[in-house]
C-alpha cells in the first residue's frame, strides 16, 4: 500500500477527490483503453511494484450478475502491467463458497487473465499475519489479514455495482470484506457480521484502504443484492483514488443520497470525500447516467425523499 | 517420473461404486504432491512452501489414514500427529495456525484427524470436550431478545433456539461447523451418548434439517433470503450430508443427494466435484467417472496449488473414506 493514500486524513485536511465516470455499454467494449486512459489521467504510477486487484467472486454467477466481470478485471490487469507493474495479482476470498477455483471456471476468468496459476490468489487460504486494526470503530482490535495483501505495493478494490441487503450498497469499501481469509474466520467471516457491517467496514478500510477502485458497473445489480437481485444494466465504470468519493459517486448514480448510507457517512471522517462538493468529475457527469436502483423496502430511507435519521460518528 | 505408491484395499472388503481403475491420477499426481509440501515441522500449508496450518494438515492426515505399506507415508503422517499434538491449546482447542490463541472451528478437524490414526485420544477428548463447551453466540440471552425486538421478519427464516457449532467462538452456528464436530461425535461415541452430549447432538441434527434450502441442499446456512428460497452450495450440501448419514431415508437426504447429483454434473471446480463423489459413494451411489474430469482440472490450473484440493481429490480417488463411516444409530448398520 502506499503510505500516502493509506493515512487517515481528517476531510478537512484531505486535498479534493477527483472521479471518473466512463461509458461503457458492454462487455464487448474497449475496456483496457478507457481504463488505461483514467489510470493516467490519475498519474498512477506503479512501476516496479506489485498490484492486487481485489476483485469481488462471491459465487456461482450464470447470469454475470454477482461477480466483478473477468472482461473489466482482465483489462485492468492488462493496463497495470501496461504500467510498468512488476506483478499484477488478481485476488479475492469468497465469502460464502469453499470451491474457489470453481467459481473461476465458472466466469471463465482464465480466457480474460490467462493460466490461473501464476495470476490469482485465493485469499482465504494461505499465510496470514495478525495486524492491529487502525480504528476502533468495532470491538475487534486486530485481524489476521493475508500475506498476499499485505505484501502488495498497490490495492485496487474493484467491485460490481450492487445493492446490499444489510448494508445498503457493497462498493470499493464494502468489497474490502473479500481480504479477511476464510481460514481463520470460516466462509462466512461471520465475525465481521457480529462486529457490526458498518463498524468493521470502516475498521478493515482504515488499516488496508485501497489505492484506487475501479467500479463494475456495466451490468449492475439492484433488489435484494448481493446474490438474489436483479440484473440492472447501467453501462458505467467509475474510477477513482478516492474509495469513498468513488462509492459516493456510484451511490449517485444508482439514485440514493449517499450521506444516508452508514458506512460511507462514517467514512467520510477519516477516509475520504463524500460530499459532492468536494468531488470533481471527469468524463460523464453523475446526472447523465443516473439509474435508479430498487432497494428493499428497508432501505428506502437512501433515497432521495426518504426519511433518514442521521448517523452518530463511530471513528471519532 | 513422480514416485507412485501402494494403497490399503477397501475397508471391510466394500469398495466404493464405479471406481475401478481411477487410481493412477492419485497416486501420480495428488500423493507426490501432498508429500512434497509436506513442511520440515511435520504439517502441511494451504499451498506448497506456506507455513503450516490446522485445516490443511488435517486434511492430509485423514487421507494418509487410508494408506498403507509405505514407509515414507507413516513417517509423513507421525511428523503431522506429532505437529497438531504441539499445536493444542491448553484449553483442548485448536486454532487455525499454531500462533494464534483462541481455538476454532479447526479443532473437530483436528480432532478427526488424530481419532483416524487412532492416536492420542486424551488429546481428542480434551479437544471435544472444548467443543462441547463451545456454544454459538446466538445463544446468549441478549442475543435471544435483541433478535425478538429488532429482527427484520422477513430477513431471514430460521429457529435461532436450534444451535450447532460457530466458526469462532461466541458467533453464529453454521453449516459446516456442525457437520465436522457431529461427524467427530459420531465417532467418539458410537453407542450411549452422555446427556449433555446427545442434547449437543439433537440439537444440531435439528440445526442442519433446519437450514436446509427449500427443495434441498445447503448454503452456508441461510435458507431463506427475503423470501427468496437461498440457492445452495455443494461443499456445505456434502458436510451437512455426511453428517446426518443416520438419516439416510428422510425426506431432506432424499432431496439433498437428487440435488447433488443434478450438480455434479455442471460441476467445474475439482474441490467441488472430489467431495460430492465423497459423499455419493458414502451413500453408496453413483457418481460417474471421476479420475478423467479431475485430470482436466488439474490440467488447466493445478488445483490452484491448495494442499486441501489435492487430498479431497485423493480421498475421493481412493478406497472408503473410513473416517466417514460409523455405526448407524438405532439401525446396527455400518
Amino acid at each position: 500500500m502506499s503510505v500516502s493514500n493509506s493515512q487517515l486524513l481528517p476531510s478537512f485536511k484531505r486535498p479534493d477527490a477527483q472521479v471518473a465516470i466512463r461509458r461503457a455499454e458492454g462487455y464487448q467494449a474497449n475496456l483496457s483503453n478507457l481504463i488505461y486512459e483514467t489510470l493516467n489521467e490519475f498519474g498512477v504510477s506503479v512501476r516496479g511494484q506489485v498490484v492486487l486487484l481485489k476483485a469481488n467472486f462471491v459465487g456461482p454467477d450464470p447470469r454475470g450478475v454477482v461477480n466483478t466481470h473477468p472482461a473489466v478485471v482482465g483489462a485492468a490487469r492488462e493496463c497495470f502491467l501496461r504500467l510498468g507493474a512488476k506483478e499484477v495479482i488478481v485476488a479475492d476470498g469468497p465469502a460464502l463458497e469453499r470451491d474457489t477455483e470453481g467459481i473461476l471456471e465458472m466466469m471463465r476468468l482464465r480466457e480474460f487473465i490467462g493460466p490461473l496459476a501464476g495470476s490469482f490468489v485465493d485469499l482465504n487460504i494461505g499465510d496470514v499475519r495478525c495486524v492491529p486494526l487502525r480504528t476502533r470503530a468495532s470491538s475487534l482490535r486486530e485481524l489476521y489479514l493475508p500475506e498476499a495483501v499485505l505484501r502488495a505495493d498497490f490495492i485496487v478494490s474493484m467491485p460490481k455495482l450492487k445493492t446490499h441487503h444489510w448494508a445498503g450498497v457493497t462498493l470499493s469499501l464494502k468489497n474490502m470484506f473479500g481480504i479477511v481469509p476464510g481460514s481463520c474466520y470460516g466462509w462466512p467471516k461471520n465475525i465481521l457480521h457480529w462486529a457490526g457491517i458498518t463498524r468493521a467496514v470502516l475498521d478493515i478500510t482504515s488499516t488496508v484502504r485501497p489505492d484506487f477502485a475501479i467500479v463494475d458497473g456495466i451490468l449492475g445489480m439492484e433488489g435484494n443484492g448481493p446474490i438474489q437481485g436483479v440484473p440492472k444494466p447501467c453501462g458505467v465504470l467509475v474510477m477513482g483514488n478516492d474509495p469513498v468519493a468513488v462509492d459516493a459517486t456510484c451511490a449517485r448514480i444508482m439514485g440514493l443520497v449517499p450521506e444516508r448510507i452508514e458506512h460511507l457517512a462514517q467514512a467520510s471522517y477519516l477516509l475520504g470525500h463524500l460530499r459532492d462538493e468536494k468531488i470533481r468529475q471527469i468524463g460523464e457527469s453523475v446526472a447523465s447516467v443516473r439509474t435508479p436502483f430498487e432497494v428493499l423496502p428497508s432501505f428506502r430511507r437512501l433515497r432521495a425523499g426518504g426519511r433518514h435519521r442521521g448517523h452518530s460518528n463511530c471513528l471519532a | 517420473m513422480p514416485e507412485t505408491f501402494k494403497t490399503a484395499p477397501p475397508r471391510n472388503g466394500k469398495a466404493r461404486p464405479e471406481r475401478g481403475g481411477e487410481t493412477s491420477f492419485r497416486e501420480e499426481i495428488c500423493l507426490p504432491f501432498l508429500l512434497k509440501a509436506q513442511n520440515e515441522d511435520g504439517g502441511w500449508g494451504y499451498r506448497l512452501g506456506q507455513r503450516s496450518a490446522v485445516e490443511p494438515t488435517s486434511w492430509t492426515l485423514l487421507e494418509l489414514a487410508s494408506l498403507s505399506d509405505s514407509s515414507a507415508f507413516e513417517q509423513a503422517a507421525g511428523g503431522a500427529i506429532n505437529w497438531l499434538l504441539a499445536g493444542q491449546l491448553p484449553d483442548g482447542s485448536w486454532a487455525a495456525y499454531p500462533d494464534q490463541k483462541e481455538g476454532c472451528w479447526t479443532t473437530a478437524l483436528a480432532g478427526l484427524a488424530l481419532h483416524a490414526h487412532g492416536r492420542a485420544q486424551d488429546a481428542v477428548a480434551k479437544g471435544f470436550e472444548w467443543l462441547c463447551d463451545a456454544w454459538p453466540g446466538e445463544g446468549a440471552l441478549w442475543r435471544r431478545l435483541q433478535q425478538r425486538l429488532f429482527a427484520r421478519s422477513n430477513a431471514v427464516r430460521q429457529n435461532p433456539s436450534l444451535r450447532g457449532w460457530s466458526w469462532t467462538p461466541g458467533t453464529s452456528s453454521w453449516v459446516e461447523p456442525t457437520a465436522y464436530t457431529l461427524i467427530l461425535l459420531h465417532h467418539l461415541y458410537p453407542n450411549e451418548l452422555p446427556r449433555r452430549v446427545e442434547k449437543r447432538r439433537r440439537l444440531a441434527e435439528a440445526m442442519l434439517y433446519d437450514r436446509m434450502c427449500p427443495g434441498g441442499g445447503w448454503n452456508s446456512g441461510n435458507p431463506l433470503d427475503y423470501g427468496v428460497a437461498g440457492v445452495p452450495l455443494v461443499v456445505p450440501t456434502v458436510w451437512a450430508l455426511l453428517a446426518l448419514q443416520d438419516h439416510p431415508a428422510r425426506r431432506e437426504n432424499q432431496a439433498s443427494l437428487e440435488w447433488l447429483a443434478r450438480a455434479c454434473e455442471t460441476m467445474q471446480g475439482p474441490a467441488s466435484l472430489g467431495l460430492a463423489h465423497i459423499c455419493l459413494a458414502a451413500y453408496s451411489r453413483p457418481a460417474g467417472s471421476l479420475e478423467p474430469t479431475l485430470r482436466g482440472l488439474y490440467a488447466k490450473n493445478e488445483f490452484l496449488g491448495s494442499v486441501p484440493v489435492a487430498a479431497w481429490a485423493a480421498m475421493a480417488l481412493g478406497p472408503e473414506c473410513r473416517w466417514l463411516s460409523w455405526q448407524r444409530r438405532g439401525t446396527g448398520q455400518p
